[in-house]
């Protein structure tokens, strides 16, 4: 049996009380699945947010094998009103990691349910556990020659469809936009409830994974970013794999080209001429995903002043926007639309065209066009190579799919960030209507003082662009509760209520989305 | 143990490497074990994505003769931009393997 010597306790639980729980989770899982030791605590404590880790550290990790697990979980977190923080592959690199969103919860690992549980290739969907990654479902379908093709983030060999989907992550295939793309789930209420969503519910139903909206109300989204309920099985659809794959790049040297790239490329997306989420990528994040490091131009501290990216331009012929799309179809399909596109793009008289063939394996190319067509990879982590120090925020603020707003916004948040000191490193992705504007707050963690400046710059961030009507898809856990107010009090209140009914004794990852029974109106 | 890792794949990347009796046995046994099935298979599904020496976002780690404790410190609680891992990620037998690995494959050429 592990000794048991973990410093932190969750909120208000008492030593003894929690000794008890931990005594029946080793009696439930087995004393090697209840982890209470600094350095068996460690791994799921490495965090990227500009706050000490200490504010995200867990009282005890735990790691659950079946449903039935999950569900003794919360039978003996309901018993001794311990929180929960549950994480499927823990990826959630520049969102919070693996940490948990309060200091104390204790964490739910569900990495070792890791079953594929069905891929249907005819179909073209796959029900899986937690655990599984992306990466094993790329060897499952390489290895059985399925004719299917993933979509992922970019982390991709590492994270998983569940936990990404469950954040309401994005991809970059015709398939990006994961949660619209999910078809029924299975959740562990807080009452120890198994719940199927949509056709889930009905004995000896085979349309499950076919038929997302079931009957009456359609509960799927209320489960993702959100704390009311345990995921333990999710269907998602696969795109069946295209004869050709045509991925393309478009360079453009101006940064006031964002408008024109906007306009011309909405009305393709709209009308799926390009079918997948694109990328309109700035110079900075194409030169950390091509092996650029910030100390090669220059030394000073602060923010790298415009002439630099400019030079940074000329040397290795980046734009300052980098627009990545593909083709996907038969031969016939793909020369219809690529002439559609070129003519688009010639009429504008902006923009050089860069195919696979010309760009041959060079980077970011290569990943780009990997990710586009499901071949996982981790090339884009080079983008902490150019600051360095592992501090990274994503600020992701939705914006429509116009030119002038998508430039507004690059403006905004580009003077602030250099208020502070650090850089605008940024992608617009998805569409066709919005663009999710995401922007790397990338700092050097190990320096107190600028990790002090990116904590002020994305409250900054988050105030300016709320001013303006702009709210964020997403955030890091040190800005959920934040964020959430953004959103509305009636919205929070309706959250509010739904959490007292379907889990009063606020044991599930409390504090998530800004959803806490406990301190919700006492604040 | 997930399906990939009994997947054909594994097997079939064992079986191709020519090894003394002895050594193929070992490696049989190791992917019972341990949760990637091989130090080849962690490293080439995993490190080798941002370590590999063609891939250039992290240092290289092959043929540096790095010792287990040294790597399974920065795995389990990661450095700047190198994610941690959990042991139900990888496992420590999986580190020793992948230890192992990395001592047989030829130093790099240049250090980083
Ligand atoms: C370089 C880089 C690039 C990135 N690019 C992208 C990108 O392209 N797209 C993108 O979306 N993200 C991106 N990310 C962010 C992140 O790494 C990915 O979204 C990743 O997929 C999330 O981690 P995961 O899949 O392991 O999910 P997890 O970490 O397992 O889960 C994410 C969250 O969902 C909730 N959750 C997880 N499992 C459950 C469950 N079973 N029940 C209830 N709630 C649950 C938890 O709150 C958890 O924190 C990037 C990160 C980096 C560092």
């Amino acid at each position: 049996m592990a000794e048991q010597n973990s410093a932190v306790l969750p909120r208000g639980a008492v030593r003894e009380e929690f000794n008890n729980a931990i005594e029946k989770f080793r009696a439930l899982l087995g004393g090697e699945n209840v982890l209470v030791n600094a350095d068996q605590l460690a791994p799921y404590n490495k965090v990227m947010m500009s706050v000490e880790n200490a504010a995200h550290a867990a009282s005890a990790a735990l790691t659950a094998t079946t449903v039935e697990q999950v569900q003794g979980v919360v039978r003996i977190c309901n018993e001794h009103k311990i929180p929960i923080w549950t994480i499927s592959t823990g990826r959630n690199f520049g969102y919070g990691s693996a940490a948990p969103i309060q200091r104390g919860q204790v964490i739910l690992d569900l990495k070792k349910m890791n079953k594929i549980i069905k891929i249907d290739a005819e179909m073209c969907y796959a029900l899986v556990e937690p655990g599984v990654t992306y990466g094993q479902l790329y060897d499952h379908i390489t290895e059985n020659k399925l004719p299917l093709m993933l979509s992922f983030s970019a982390p991709s060999a590492i994270a998983g469809p569940l936990g990404n989907t469950m954040d309401r992550g994005v991809g970059y295939t015709p398939y990006g936009e994961h949660f619209m793309m999910q078809c029924g789930m299975e959740v562990v209420l807080a009452s120890g409830d198994i719940y199927r969503t949509g056709m889930g519910g009905v004995k000896g139903s085979n349309t499950w994974q076919i038929f997302k909206w079931g009957y009456g109300p359609t509960l799927d989204g209320m489960f993702t970013q959100a704390n009311y309920g345990i995921t333990t099985k999710m269907g998602f659809w696969l795109m069946p794999k295209p004869p050709v794959f045509k991925p393309f790049e478009v360079i453009f040297d101006n940064e006031e080209d964002i408008v024109e790239i906007v306009e011309i490329l909405r009305p393709l997306r709209i009308s799926g001429t390009i079918p997948n989420s694109v990328v309109i990528a700035n110079v900075l994040w194409e030169a950390g995903s091509a092996h650029l490091r910030r100390s090669q131009y220059i030394t000073e501290p602060g923010h790298t002043p415009d002439p630099i990216l400019k030079k940074m331009q000329h040397d290795t012929g980046m734009g300052a926007w980098n627009l990545y799309a593909a083709l996907y179809g038969t031969q016939e399909q793909v020369d219809a639309d690529w002439k559609i596109v070129v003519d688009a793009f010639n009429k504008l008289g902006k923009g050089r065209i860069v195919t696979q063939k010309e760009a041959g394996d060079t980077q970011p190319f290569k990943y780009r066009a990997e990710l586009m067509s499901g071949v996982p990879n981790l090339q884009e982590f080079g983008l902490y190579n150019w600051r360095g120090g592992g501090g990274s925020m994503w600020f992701a603020p939705v914006s429509e799919a116009r030119g002038s707003e998508c430039e507004k916004q690059a403006r905004l948040a580009k003077r602030i960030l250099h208020k502070y000191g650090l850089d605008y490193v940024a992608e617009f992705i998805v569409g066709p209507r919005d663009m999710h504007h995401v922007i790397d707050v990338l700092f050097d963690r190990t320096d107190a003082e600028e990790t002090k400046r990116a904590d002020a710059c994305f409250n900054e961030l988050l105030d300016e662009f709320e001013k303006e009507g702009y709210a964020v898809y997403r955030v890091n856990t040190r800005f959920q509760q934040r964020v959430a107010q953004s959103y509305g009090s009636v919205k929070r209140d309706v959250e509010h209520a739904i959490k007292r009914a379907l889990d009063p004794n606020n044991i599930l990852a409390p504090g998530r989305s800004g959803i806490d029974l406990d301190t919700y109106k006492k604040a | 143990m997930s399906d990939f890792l009994s997947g054909k794949v594994t097997k079939r990347m064992l079986f191709a490497t020519v090894l003394p009796f002895a050594l193929v046995t070992a490696s049989i046994q190791a992917m019972a074990d341990g949760q990637w099935g091989s130090g080849k298979n962690l490293y080439d599904k995993l490190c080798g994505l941002c370590h590999a020496p063609n891939v250039g976002v992290g240092p290289v780690i092959a043929g540096r003769g790095l010792p287990e404790a040294y790597i399974k410190s920065v795995v389990r609680n990661g450095l700047n931009a190198m994610p941690a891992f959990s042991a139900s990620y990888i496992d420590d037998k999986s580190i020793g393997q992948v230890t192992e690995y990395l001592s047989s494959l030829p130093t790099p050429a240049t250090q980083p």
